[in-house]
């Protein structure tokens, strides 16, 4: 995706940071025009890739996650990058939500979301360590389910 | 963001305690919630109220709350949160069962509600637009 404008934030791996990168998307996505649930499905996505980073990456040790996210004009990009040992949700089971499911894996409640929340998900593990997350969502005002 | 809690204890047309939340519910502050729900049960609460007109956001730690919120309400231990949604969606009634009346929600915004949604959690809540009309229910 080639972006226009995009802005960026490092906050330490805690908890009690994540709410500054839910503020650097909310406001982004609403100076670029984003409709309301647009902008509650990255804010939402966001808070749940740090919180598994934080969680079950980092998983109590200090580090760091950078925090971007971009805008072409009709698509936003969030990209997450941090130095935690590999873990990639999107090869989490999907959760059957009619059938109580086995969803013991980590972060299992806030992946089933970040997937509902956005149009595309893609991880990468970072040449010498680390992981890279990639999450796109058009600029459309409907909900995914909507759709 | 912090989440403020305002309780407030309603008597007519029948007792019950809300709690309003103001904020952002999230993996820092989702734990202190219970407690303090713990403790308003502890003090003889028999039905709650959550108002979350004041609530801008809820992660999924937020659902671990809300179910062991609810449990807490029936005299139950609150969730592990680990385990949390599995022991989370053996519980949701299905279609046509009844919700359980111990814990309403009221006034929850777009976004929050359609967390409830996308996870079945408001197969659990009788869920109403503002506070009057979920004591009005009562």
């Amino acid at each position: 995706m080639t972006t226009d404008t995009h802005d960026h934030l490092r906050i330490d791996a805690r908890l009690d940071r994540v709410s500054d990168a839910r503020a650097l998307v909310r406001t982004f996505a609403i100076d670029h025009g984003a409709p309301e649930a647009c902008v509650d499905d990255l804010v939402q996505a966001v808070d749940e890739a740090l919180t598994n980073v934080i969680l079950h990456g980092y998983d109590g040790r200090s580090g760091t996650i950078d925090v971007t996210v971009a805008s072409d004009g009709d698509t936003l990009e969030l990209t997450v990058v941090d130095d935690a040992p590999p873990f990639d949700p999107t090869a989490a089971p999907v959760p059957d939500l009619a059938v109580p499911p086995d969803l013991r894996v980590p972060g299992g409640m806030g992946i089933h979301l970040m997937r509902l929340a956005t149009d595309s998900i893609a991880h990468e593990a970072r040449p010498g360590g680390g992981n890279m997350l990639t999450m796109r969502r058009r600029m459309d005002p409907r909900p995914k389910e909507e759709r | 963001m912090a989440l403020e809690t305002t309780i407030e204890h309603v008597e007519e047309p029948l007792p019950v305690t809300v709690i309003a939340l103001d904020g952002e519910l999230d993996a820092s502050n989702f734990e202190a919630l219970v407690d303090t729900v713990g403790a308003v049960r502890g003090g003889g609460a028999e039905r709650l109220i959550l108002d979350l007109t004041a609530m801008r956001f809820m992660a999924s730690s937020g659902l671990v709350a809300l179910h062991s919120i609810v449990r807490i309400m029936h005299g139950e231990a609150p969730l592990d949160t680990e385990s949390g949604w599995s022991s989370l969606h053996a519980t949701l009634p299905s279609d046509g069962e009844d919700r359980q009346t111990a814990v309403i929600l009221c006034g929850p915004q777009p976004g929050v509600e359609r967390v409830l949604t996308r996870t079945g959690l408001d197969r659990l809540f009788h869920v109403y637009p503002d506070r009057a009309s979920a004591i009005a229910a009562l």
